[in-house]
């Protein structure tokens, strides 16, 4: 089991952003002045497309104005100075409520998911029938909370789930494993669920969850698949689990399906069972500081201080990265807050920053072999860059995951992510207003998803 | 403290187009040392000619049009090797030096630099070469591969690029294991050229030659004149395959190598354009036959298993 510290220090001044989540800005409840507890609602919205935001720590609101946010924009949050003394407020669980009403405590506990959609919007999407409910636990930084042993994080993990299948009124959930990430496996392996033994079944060949499902007389299953990472996997994630597409313009939840991660599975396993909100966060250090780990946070820490805590920056800094340095944003500074989409921060130094030139493509297939999802980067990139969007929408352009691979191995130092991403923003853009040009009924004509079924 | 800001990803592979290229030089190197020792000094002096004026040829182009010098990345030096290991080493120095002229300012430069032309540079300026002076381009003997020591040091080779097959290959070993050439063209050009000349009755030692092996390696993995796609390269490697078995099978392998891979260049963007791979997920024509044969099984739940349903 991976050691997750948990930060001691309390930092000098907390910041909140008012939105962590994609979707609507939430209004703030408090006022400069105010003294507020731990676990405080600080920001709620009346819409359905947001998750409130609540105090990590206890404190004074010095002020609420307009601060960085690691997504590379300005954020309106509140700023806390904390306080020596720890007030909480009252937690209460909410054990055994119903469906509905579960829903209402994870929107109220501001449960989001790292990829930024608001958690209970995931469960219950509105006009949509969820069936199936996977837990993502594929990625490099699956570890969400502060587990004392590895069995009790299995084991909190089959109760999250049930109760996301709970809230989203699913009757089938799995958990996803990494093929390569024996810890977790053995963690699941022969853990009993409602008196049956339960087995880590490793995806093979064209085989789907159905399968499994089937194959193993359960409605709640663990499996392992190769590691697959990037910005926009759901897509495909959904396509290796399920065998169901998704179409353009739609997201998974458009074939009935929801996928979670582990952070906001432990977190509703916290705010069911302990009535705690989404508060703090573990994230992965690394890089160039002196004592990289994983280290548990409260939302709202400044990077600053999260470096400071594992041992501050080592050398010359050059860049300084939240979520990966293969897909990651690059900070412009380092107060920038640990909101609840930040998963890891990396650090780089002076030396190890790019500072290629491009020269042509020379066809080298490089970038076609090691793509995911069988596209031809080079010549999509080609389109791009002179700007013929529908050729590069021929091409498959919108199945790209966003993982950077292709520009990783360009021997040319092409920005193919960059052109890739530029392509695909203008596709969407392109469609952004088509709903006001096209008759709804030409509309339903492109998607092929068919809402649940 | 100040960070820098771009866009991802922020950490690459350190493998840039000069690096290949240079270690494509490198890699020739051991079998250009051989060839010393066979052909004697002439033989530097024709690399050192055609190599001399690549640069030359190249430095000049770029300077009149105002574009960047590139020599420095390697390609007009690893074009001026190439063209003199593939040009028999009794010729006058001149013609090299034209060879590489040719190759560099109409091969390369005339369709557009690096990654732009069709037809490999080295190829079209032996092609040139072998058109323009034909008597002098006849290489003095073409080899047989007789004995096994004959796969280290090739004594009947009439060019540079073929006095030792296994130097070349261990060469494209290593190039292909540190990925800087690609493995499909060359497996699929060397078992399809082996397979069909078996078939034919040619006498493998006939096949089995250093040009050959330059061709596969050296030639055929020239990356803008192959096809990007994964299904692309194994056909094209195919392709290759069958044009230099039809050329050697009637002539003589040396040349037929150097003719089927010219032919190969002119259909590699047909080949591209026409496997470009589907959205994934989607069936293949075998997997849709056999998916609408299985159907129409009558035990069908009994081989559901095996369905994945």
């Amino acid at each position: 089991m991976t050691n997750v510290y948990v930060m001691e220090k309390i930092p000098e001044k907390i910041i909140i952003p008012l939105k962590q989540h994609d979707g609507c800005l939430c209004t703030p409840l408090v006022s400069k002045g105010d003294m507020v507890s731990m676990g405080q609602k600080i920001g709620d919205c009346d819409c359905y497309d947001s998750a409130s935001v609540h105090s990590s720590v206890c404190g004074e609101v010095i002020s609420i104005e307009e601060a960085a946010n690691p997504n590379g924009t300005k954020v309106n949050s509140v700023i806390i100075q904390p306080t020596e003394d720890v007030e909480c407020v009252d937690l209460t669980p909410v054990k055994d409520v119903s469906a509905s009403k579960l829903v209402d405590v994870i929107k109220g506990a501001g449960i989001v998911e790292h990829y930024g959609t608001p958690t209970h919007k995931v469960l219950r999407p509105e006009g949509k029938q969820i069936d199936t409910v996977l837990i993502n636990a594929t990625s490099s930084e699956w570890i969400g909370g502060h587990y004392d042993t590895s069995a009790q994080y299995a084991s909190q993990m089959i109760d999250a789930l049930k109760l996301l299948m709970k809230a989203a009124g699913a009757s089938k959930g799995a958990v996803v494993l990494r093929n390569d990430d024996l810890e977790s496996i053995n963690a699941f392996d022969h853990l009993r669920v409602d008196g049956k033994l339960l087995t880590v079944a490793p995806l093979m060949g064209k085989r789907k969850l159905s399968y499994y499902f089937k194959d193993m007389g359960s409605d709640i299953i663990v499996v392992s698949q190769e590691r697959i990472y990037g910005q926009k996997i759901l897509d495909l994630l959904t396509y290796n689990l399920t065998g169901r597409r998704v179409s353009f313009c739609c997201d998974p939840t458009d074939v009935g399906v929801a996928i979670c991660g582990v952070k906001s599975a432990k977190a509703l396993y916290d705010a069911v069972h302990e009535g705690r909100p989404y508060i703090e966060t573990v994230v992965s250090v690394s890089g160039k500081v002196n004592s990289p780990k994983k280290i548990l946070v409260k939302i709202g820490t400044p990077f600053k201080d999260v470096i400071d805590a594992c041992g501050g920056y080592m050398g010359e800094t050059g860049k300084l990265i939240a979520n990966g340095a293969v897909t990651g944003v690059a900070q412009y500074t380092d107060d920038v807050p640990v909101t609840k989409m930040t998963t890891s921060i990396t650090v780089l130094s002076a030396d190890e920053v790019i500072r290629d030139v491009s020269i042509d493509c020379t066809h080298c297939a490089r970038c076609a072999d090691v793509c995911p999802v069988d596209l031809i980067p080079s010549r999509i990139t080609a389109f791009a860059d002179q700007g013929r969007f529908d050729e590069c929408r021929q091409m498959n352009i919108l199945n790209c995951v966003e993982c950077g691979r292709c520009s990783a191995v360009c021997p040319s130092k092409i920005h193919l992510l960059q052109l890739i991403r530029y392509a695909k923003n203008s596709i969407e853009n392109a469609y952004e207003d088509l709903s006001s040009k096209e008759s709804p009924a030409n509309l339903k004509l492109g998607c092929g998803c068919s809402g649940g079924n | 403290m100040t960070f820098t800001i771009s866009a991802p990803p922020h950490k690459k592979e350190n493998i840039t187009f000069k690096k290949i290229m240079w270690a494509k030089v490198l890699a020739l190197m051991p079998v250009v040392l051989l060839s010393v020792y066979l052909f004697g000094l002439p033989a530097i002096g024709l690399v050192a000619a055609s190599i001399f004026a690549a640069i030359a040829t190249e430095a000049a182009i770029q300077k009149a049009f105002g574009q960047k010098i590139t020599i420095a990345d390697g390609h007009a030096v690893l074009i001026g090797l190439m063209v003199a290991m593939i040009i028999p080493p009794e010729v006058p120095l001149w013609i090299p030096m034209i060879g590489t002229v040719f190759a560099v300012g109409i091969g390369k430069h005339a369709f557009g630099g690096i990654g732009s032309y069709v037809f490999n540079p080295v190829l079209a300026a032996w092609l040139f070469l072998s058109l323009a002076w034909g008597s002098i381009m006849a290489p003095a003997s073409y080899p047989q591969t007789s004995a096994l020591f004959e796969l280290v040091l090739e004594n009947g080779a009439g060019v540079m690029a073929g006095v030792s097959p296994l130097f070349i290959l261990l060469a494209g070993a290593v190039l292909i294991f540190r990925r800087y050439i690609e493995w499909r063209i060359p497996v699929a050009f060397f078992v399809t050229t082996v397979l069909l000349a078996f078939l034919l009755g040619d006498s493998l030692s006939y096949v089995v030659l250093g040009v050959v092996v330059f061709g596969v390696l050296f030639i055929a993995t020239d990356t803008s004149t192959s096809p990007t796609t994964k299904n692309g390269r194994v056909i094209y490697g195919i392709v290759c395959g069958v044009l230099v078995v039809v050329y050697g099978h009637f002539a003589n392998y040396v040349d037929g190598t150097f003719y089927g891979l010219f032919l190969a260049n002119c259909v590699a963007s047909l080949i591209d354009n026409n496997t470009l791979p589907a959205s994934y997920g989607t069936e293949t024509f075998l997997q849709r036959k056999y998916r609408s044969i299985v159907s129409k099984v009558p035990f069908k739940d009994r081989l559901e298993v095996f369905l994945d349903d």
